[in-house]
């Protein structure tokens, strides 16, 4: 029997949406059990921190709820200012070419990011279970731990999976730290942060917008930390390829399915997200990636995992392989002569890291984007969505379901609309704000409502 | 221990619809969006429920009748939603087969339709296991459990764990014979689905009576036994006749 179509359609929404949801389940797993077992530790901690996200003012929990607001939103104003200079700052060294600068920075920044902030996360998870372990030996694994992260994050050569998994873990480390920042401040922080993104992105002149313009009609990488959904395995034919634009032409059902295929590509997503750690990450679909360097060095990471098992175009590289997933019309037409180059741009990570100043300011920017072979999404997407789920975990957990969904399907909103305009998009407004009303209506209306009835062992 | 029992729960409710996911749908990205939109199609529902009922919570009253009044809302306003999800799915197969045909592959299977049906039930059962069940076992982690006046026999968790397992096969199969329903015209069907809802509904206002669990939820797993019949014997009838053609 010949597969059917449901099996090759939305392989790319998954492919985003599994790495976005192991790092919230993981930041929500981390906050519940660093934060239930210490009674007195959420003050604690919340009053030792002090980062650019709270630079003005320090949430007590005596003040007034204006107090607070006013607080918060001070908090957060400084904070998007200081991100959108440092962003402009990166505009600037990226438009004078300081490329290898910024990515001996970002990898300093992963450097720190995974040494520092996951040492003393992985510090407080062995007290918290006592689990029996010298210094020593927690030093040495922490040492290995940062280096291959490092690695990984910029230099060919490392296996696909195993970026995605630092991409994760470096996710998952910011957004545990940002959920120590008080309540008011990360929610206003957090719709601030959104309202930046699609500035930045979308307005014309926002750093965002300029960066990925710069980069596209460079030929070049974003510089920025992108987690790339590549396919680990190959799909046969076109199938593969098309499922995005199914969905996107089944709503239009105009465009054929080369157009699909286009505005797949060239759809880019850029998201800037720092709290204190600001890492913006872009995601530039295979045409700006391109970067003959990178495909090179990608080529050979990328075979083993990718394991297409179809044949590519005459060309011997996995790359071209991928880029045949695409109709060739399409490719031919966007990529010309340049198939195997554009596959492995595509495929090369993007990733930077641009840390601030400040050891605690990092901005990572993020941007999504679509190519041939698959999605990108900045880091910053993952922290900020994981942080709202771990804010949202030291509620209750209904209130965790409830974000989580609404991120999801925000997030499969942004995805359908990246295929249907074509252009680089921020993956942080809508997630955000359907997150963030869910989390208000379900705390108010919905909980209470469940608990009468449930706790009657009355269900529908 | 307790982490032991929490799991336990969680997996008593949930347990048999995970089996599920992984065997069946999570192998097909497209089963795993539509258990995605269908569990926040029910929360959706779940708040908008909610939203309405918020002004007369918490019942003062111990009479059971507002509580009759609240599920029959509830269960009217759901199965108007499972309508609308019925309409949104039909669109959805037109544009399907549409690109099916424009690739040239084959159009969908009538168990790729069931398979359908069997996600989008699954959302909803889930969600229901989630926010009735799941959202209230945090407590069972900790040392300590809870027992509620009218059932003092067993556990709350344990209870609602029970009465959400059978939700979740309700939920789940239902869509399966409403879809099927709706497809063939076949009214009995049709109405078989809201009734064995409301059915099960219904049957939970047994456990506000003093000691009413240990006839409620035999009555509950009765529906939901009866629910799982129908579907087996509906899908294996399509079945054989989809082959004998």
């Amino acid at each position: 029997m010949e597969s059917s179509i449901l099996e090759s359609i939305g392989v790319e929404i998954i492919g985003v949406m599994s790495p976005v949801s192991i790092c919230m389940f993981l930041v929500v797993l981390l906050v519940y059990s660093l934060s239930s077992s210490n009674p007195f530790s959420p003050s604690s901690v919340d009053n030792s921190i002090r980062t650019a996200a709270n630079l003005v003012y320090v949430e007590n929990p005596s003040d007034s709820a204006s107090q607070k607001l006013e607080g918060a939103l001070l908090n957060a104003l400084v904070f998007i200012i200081l991100i959108a200079i440092v962003t402009f700052l990166l505009v600037l060294l990226y438009y004078y070419n300081f490329t290898n600068f910024l990515k001996n920075y970002m990898r300093f920044s992963a450097f720190f990011v995974l040494g520092t902030m996951g040492g003393s996360i992985c510090l407080s998870v062995i007290q918290k279970f006592s689990i029996p372990v010298d210094s020593m030996t927690c030093f040495v694994l922490l040492f290995n731990f940062t280096i291959v992260g490092v690695l990984s994050v910029f230099s060919g050569g490392i296996p696909i999976l195993m970026r995605q998994v630092y991409m994760v873990s470096l996710g998952i480390i910011v957004a545990a730290w940002f959920t120590k920042l008080p309540e008011w401040t990360t929610w206003v922080l957090l719709v601030a942060l959104a309202v930046y993104d699609l500035v930045a992105v979308l307005a014309p002149g926002g750093p965002l917008k300029l960066l990925v313009e710069l980069a596209s009609s460079r030929d070049e990488e974003l510089p920025a930390l992108v987690y790339e959904a590549r396919p680990t395995v190959a799909r046969a034919g076109h199938g593969g390829a098309s499922p995005l634009g199914l969905l996107v032409t089944g709503v239009s059902d105009s465009s054929s399915i080369e157009l699909q295929a286009v505005s797949r590509d060239i759809v880019n997503r850029n998201e800037n997200d720092g709290p204190r750690n600001s890492e913006y990450s872009a995601v530039p679909i295979g045409n700006f990636e391109n970067e003959e360097a990178h495909s090179n060095r990608d080529e050979g990471e990328r075979s083993p995992l990718v394991g297409n098992s179809r044949e590519g175009q005459s060309s011997s590289s996995d790359s071209s392989q991928y880029s045949t997933l695409v109709l060739p019309t399409s490719q031919d037409r966007q990529f010309g002569g340049r198939e195997s180059e554009i596959v492995d741009e595509e495929m090369s990570p993007l990733v930077e890291m641009i840390g601030l100043g400040d050891e605690r300011e990092q901005a990572r920017r993020g941007g999504v984007e679509i190519a041939d072979r698959g999605i990108k999404l900045g880091l910053g997407d993952f922290v900020f969505y994981s942080v709202l789920v771990g804010r949202a975990a030291m509620y209750d957990l209904m209130t965790v379901y409830a974000c989580y969904l609404a991120i999801i399907s925000g997030l499969g909103c942004t995805l359908i609309l990246l295929s249907v305009c074509r252009q680089a998009l921020p993956a942080l407004p809508i997630s955000i704000a359907l997150g963030v009303i869910f989390y208000f209506l379900t705390r108010l209306l919905m909980e209470p409502f469940i608990v009468g009835t449930a706790t009657n062992l009355m269900m529908f | 221990m307790t982490v032991a029992a929490g799991i336990g729960y969680v997996l008593l409710a949930l347990g048999p619809s995970l089996s599920l996911f992984v065997s069946v749908i999570s192998k097909k990205p497209f089963l795993i969006l539509t258990v995605l939109s269908s569990t926040l199609l029910w929360l959706i529902s779940l708040i908008v429920l909610s939203a309405i009922w918020r002004g007369f919570l918490p019942l003062k009253t111990a009479a059971w009748w507002p509580y009759g009044i609240l599920i029959l809302t509830s269960v009217a306003f759901q199965e108007g939603l499972r309508l609308l999800f019925w309409k949104i799915y039909k669109r959805l197969e037109d544009i399907l087969d549409a690109f099916a045909d424009r690739v040239s592959k084959p159009r969908l299977f009538l168990t790729d339709k069931m398979q359908i049906a069997l996600a989008g039930g699954l959302g909803h059962g889930v969600a229901h296991a989630v926010f009735f069940c799941l959202s209230l076992l945090t407590p069972a982690f900790g040392p300590a459990t809870y027992f509620v006046d009218s059932c003092s026999q067993i556990p709350f968790f344990l209870i609602s764990a029970m009465i959400a397992f059978a939700f979740v096969t309700i939920h789940t199969f239902s869509m399966v014979i409403a879809f099927n329903g709706y497809g063939e015209g076949n009214k009995v069907d049709q109405y078989i689905v809201p009734s064995a809802h409301l059915v099960a509904g219904m049957v939970t206002l047994v456990n506000l009576a003093p000691g009413g669990c240990t006839v409620g939820i035999p009555l509950l797993y009765f529906v939901a036994i009866l629910t799982l019949i129908h579907a087996g014997k509906m899908v294996w009838r399509r079945l054989t006749e989809n082959q004998s053609r």
